[in-house]
């Protein structure tokens, strides 16, 4: 468990909203989860990568569940002390596989280009 | 647990869920975990704190970001969810309407008959006596009238006495005259009669009225007779003669044989300012041929009708004080022709048709609108009485729907919507009635040859108004027992075996709406019933001459160029041929006919023998006559002799006079052998040769005025109307007459063919009394249709609450009789209630109709004995169908269906 997280510089990977979407719904594929939990996923996953601040989390799940992608129930912890609990809604699941396999088909293009090594013909 | 929580959430959820708690307490905890997190790690309680807080970012932002998103969230939620409640309690009400189709039908009717008829009534009722003219003063108009001592209503004013209230007084903005007259126009299709207003140059101006094509009057377009021949036509007339055509603007047409340019064409709202009348156009006076002559210049003619506009602060009272004085001005200056001649002002609306009404007017309009009411009211009372029943009768399905968890506003909620339900399909079927009952109008039928429009329109107002208050009666008779039926014990209910929840407090209400129903109708019966005794009355009522048997045809002959040579030797041919025809018993002619549309008044001015007065003279209606005047008209002659043929242009001029002028200047004298002036001091000597008796001539149950009476041989005149006394159908002898006029000269024009019979009933002596005990009749009976509805409503819904008490009667021993003795008793007791209330209202009331009525009291014992015993008769009927089944009811199978 990493007792700090660098704040320092990083590449700006211009966070989109659609890919804390996504990161959310992989998170709770796992199982339900509350807000903090989510957090700590995506932090452990992505090595502190993206530069996510807990607070923008929120808005991303209050949204989501409004859309009902996900669902949230109030439930207690194992310290017994009371979270709101979200899980993926069936809705959420197919938006989840879908969402997967369109990023998968991007990153593969925007990868096939980057590391391509075939010069443009000019004619 | 888990379950718990989210029945506390949902619950929160529900009634405006603490949202700002719930986002607090998601916030801590992600803080608070983090804090605890690094706490474990090693970092000391405060430095934790602080870094899962940095780590975090604005607190506060995503605070207020989270609750406004779940805000509107949940505020959306809530509205799709009223959305499709409301959507459910639709689909609910319609499953239960259909399940009772009689209901459905029986408010259908109420609203059809109650909306739709009374509101197609209103429409007439508000084009002839309310709604104001076109053209944007068309509301803020005033008429002007004459009032004379001797005759019982106001009249036309004289142009000279127009001319100076428009230079004199200082009330007016503006103040127009005109004169309706019948012209005739020669297209390349013939020659139409068509009814044209003569006006004073402001005609358009003061009705602030714009032409749709072309222009109206140029302000000096009245001066000078013949000087300016132009006419504005209206639409219709255009659309009529001139197909539309706009070309015809700025071109000459051919009216009564003289070039008249047309100047423009109004705008299609445009029918003339006289409601009922639709005219074909406008002139300026006296500039399309001759047709007024002295007329126009005589102060003791009434050549023309006067309204106009009030200057802009000037009440109606101040105006009137200021045309009172200049009628004593005039009345000073002009002793010869105003000696007691008043003026009156009124508002436009109470002068319609004419000014002659303006005194009955006011009170006829506010008659009617009572009526409307009244039956409306009686309608919204049925309305609500029925749903009352039902609601009461619903209560078991409430109660059950209540114990299982219904909302108590849910279940009123039901209840509105079924109603409103009700309303709207009761307001598609009053839409139908009120189009039916609008043409029905329309097609009625007056006697004239005035182009008629009765100009109604469906009112917006009028419908939107009526729907709006039934749908309230609705409402509020739904709401009352819906609201009661929340309150009440559901283990009451759901064991009582009947199944209702009828208090005593809903049966009272119910039954009280019910007797007020028939008390109202007694109102309005009553009034029908006078109107239809005084319509009768008034028709049989003798008018001082023959009103059968004989035809009246008319001809112009100022249309051919006939001079008085030619027209006197056609006069003369006319009265030798038609009195040869078979079936002819005599022949007159007749410059005016009673009740017509068309009268005159001259100065006589009489010689005391041997001494010559000072100027002094009276205003009398004369009128030229023909032929055997006296005999064809069955007008007795009292004195002398009649006019016979040797009384002609050769002969020294005589006159025949009526008893009443002979009572106002020689009282206690013969008139044979006394002389008068004939339309004043320069007119000829006329010697009186006879006296006949006094006819009555402008308005039913009136004294018969002084008359004057000329023979056409010394008078000529045109145009003129044939009378024909019959020994069989008048009717029937109309094709010979017109071969009569068409042999001596086929192109003169034969109009207003009609017998006398047929004249007096659809014309303006009997017209609009008829109509008027027409529409009162329907009202009645509508009223009393819907009072009839809703006495079978009260008592057949109380037998179908009683039916277990019944079959415990019969059961008992109790004989059928007794049984129908009981509910139609029931019955009874609100009608007796209903009719003594009723009776005294109308007693009360009627006095106000008195006036408007002929030979019948207020307090007519026919007709008060008539409508008791009618609604009595209903009353019985209507409880007496429910009573039947009372009577079927087997005592078995009502005492076991518990």
């Amino acid at each position: 468990m990493p007792t700090a997280r660098s704040n320092g510089a990083s590449p700006d990977l211009g966070l989109l909203q659609g890919t804390l979407d996504v990161m959310i719904l992989k998170a709770l594929s796992w199982g339900p989860m509350h807000g903090f939990g989510v957090a700590k996923w995506i932090h452990l996953t992505t090595d502190d990568v993206l530069q996510i601040e807990d607070g923008a989390l929120y808005p991303a799940l209050h949204r989501m569940e409004h859309r009902g992608l996900i669902d949230a129930d109030w439930d207690l912890t194992e310290n017994k002390r009371r979270a709101k609990y979200y899980r993926l809604t069936p809705k959420g699941r197919e938006q989840l596989r879908a969402r997967t396999s369109s990023w998968d088909r991007y990153s593969a293009a925007v990868s096939k280009v980057i590391h391509a090594t075939v010069q443009p013909s000019v004619s | 647990m888990a379950s718990d929580t989210r029945k506390w959430h949902r619950y929160l959820n529900f009634w405006r869920p603490n949202i700002a708690a719930d986002v607090d307490a998601e916030l801590a905890f992600h803080v608070d975990a983090r804090t605890e997190e690094l706490c474990d790690a090693g970092l000391d309680r405060a430095a934790a704190r602080a870094q899962a807080l940095r780590e975090f970012g604005d607190v506060d932002l995503a605070r207020r970001t989270l609750r406004s998103m779940d805000e509107q969230h949940a505020a959306s939620e809530r509205r799709a969810h009223v959305a499709s409640d409301i959507l459910g309690d639709v689909r609910v009400a319609v499953r239960a309407l259909r399940r009772s189709p009689g209901l459905v039908a029986v408010v259908g009717l109420t609203f059809a008959l109650g909306i739709g008829v009374t509101g197609a009534m209103y429409s007439v009722v508000d084009n002839i006596l309310f709604k104001p003219l076109p053209g944007a003063h068309g509301a803020n108009l005033v008429v002007l009238g004459r009032t004379e001592e001797r005759l019982p209503m106001p009249h036309d004013v004289s142009f000279p006495d127009f001319r100076d209230y428009r230079a004199d007084t200082t009330v007016f903005a503006s103040l127009a005259a005109y004169a309706s007259r019948v012209v005739e126009l020669n297209t390349d299709r013939g020659a139409d009669r068509i009814w044209i207003d003569d006006a004073t140059a402001n005609y358009f101006s003061v009705l602030g009225l714009r032409p749709l094509l072309g222009r109206t009057f140029e302000p000096d377009e009245d001066r000078g007779a013949l000087a300016h021949p132009v006419i504005v036509l209206t639409y219709k007339a255009w659309q009529a003669h001139f197909a539309g055509d706009s070309a015809v603007i700025g071109r000459a047409v051919n009216i009564n044989g003289h070039p008249v340019t047309v100047i423009g064409v109004t705008p299609p709202e445009f029918h003339g300012v006289r409601p009922l009348v639709d005219i074909d156009g406008i002139a300026p006076i006296d500039q399309i041929s001759p047709a007024y002559g002295a007329a126009l210049e005589s102060r003791a003619s009434t050549a023309v009708s006067v309204f106009g506009r009030l200057r802009p602060g000037v009440s109606l009272s101040a105006a009137r004080e200021a045309v009172r004085l200049k009628a004593g001005q005039l009345e000073r200056a002009y002793p010869a022709t105003n000696r007691k001649v008043g003026a009156v002002l009124v508002r436009e609306q109470y002068a319609r048709p004419s000014i002659t009404v303006s005194g009955i007017a006011p009170g006829i309009a506010a008659m009617f609108m009572t009526l409307v009411m009244l039956v409306m009211l009686v309608a919204c009372a049925n309305i609500a009485s029925l749903l009352l029943a039902r609601v009461v009768a619903r209560g078991r399905d409430l109660a059950v729907r209540a114990a299982i968890g219904a909302s108590q506003w849910r279940l009123v909620r039901q209840v509105l919507v079924e109603c409103t339900l009700l309303a709207l399909l009761g307001g598609v079927g009053a839409v139908a009635v009120t189009y039916g009952a609008v043409r029905a109008v329309e097609s009625i039928n007056i006697a004239t040859d005035i182009p008629v429009r009765w100009g109604i329109e469906l009112n917006g107002r009028i419908i939107a108004f009526t729907m709006v208050a039934t749908l309230i009666a609705a409402l509020a008779a739904g709401l009352a027992p819906a609201s009661a039926a929340r309150k009440r014990n559901l283990n009451d209910v759901l064991r009582s075996g009947t199944g209702n929840s009828a208090t005593a407090a809903h049966r009272r209400l119910r039954s009280a709406l019910v007797a007020g129903q028939i008390a109202i109708s007694v109102v309005v019966l009553v009034c029908a019933g006078l109107f239809v005794r005084s319509s009768a009355n008034a028709a049989r009522m003798s008018l001082g001459f023959r009103t059968d048997h004989l035809l009246m045809l008319s001809t112009e002959l100022r249309s051919q160029s006939y001079d008085s040579v030619r027209g006197q030797q056609f006069y003369r041919e006319v009265l030798r041929r038609a009195a040869t025809a078979p079936g002819v018993k005599s022949v007159a002619l007749s410059r005016f006919v009673p009740f017509g549309y068309d009268r005159a008044i001259s100065t006589i001015v009489p010689i005391a023998p041997g001494v010559q007065l000072p100027v002094s003279g009276f205003n009398y209606f004369h009128n030229i006559v023909g032929g055997d005047y006296f005999a064809a008209m069955g007008i007795p002659l009292l004195e002398g002799r009649a006019f016979t043929e040797r009384d002609d242009a050769n002969a020294p001029p005589v006159a025949v006079v009526s008893d009443a002028l002979v009572k106002a200047v020689w009282p206690g004298q013969t008139a044979l052998g006394k002389r008068f002036r004939f339309g004043g001091n320069d007119g000829p000597v006329v010697e009186i040769v006879g006296v006949v008796r006094g006819i009555q001539d402008m308005i039913l149950g009136e004294t018969p005025k002084p008359y004057v009476f000329l023979p056409v041989a010394q008078a000529y005149r045109s145009p003129m109307t044939i009378l024909v006394e019959t020994a069989s159908d008048p009717s029937s002898i109309v094709r010979p007459m017109r071969a009569v006029v068409a042999g001596l000269d086929p192109s003169l024009p034969v109009f207003d063919v009609r017998t006398m019979d047929d004249h007096l009933r659809n014309g303006q002596a009997l017209l609009f009394t008829r109509l008027g005990s027409a529409f009162a009749t329907v009202f009645g009976l509508l009223a009393l249709v819907l009072a009839t509805i809703g006495v079978y409503g009260v008592v057949s819904y109380s037998v179908a609450q009683r039916t277990r008490e019944i079959g415990v009667r019969m059961a008992l021993g109790a004989r059928r009789p007794a049984i129908v003795r009981l509910v139609v008793g029931q019955g009874m007791r609100l009608g007796w209630i209903g009719l003594g209330v009723g009776l005294v209202l109308s007693v009360a009331t009627m006095g106000v109709v008195s006036s408007v009525l002929y030979g019948v009291t207020p307090r007519d014992p026919l007709v008060l004995g008539s409508v008791v015993g009618l609604l009595t008769l209903v009353v019985v009927i209507a409880s007496f169908v429910p009573a039947r089944r009372a009577m079927r009811i087997d005592p078995m199978t009502s005492l076991r269906s518990q």
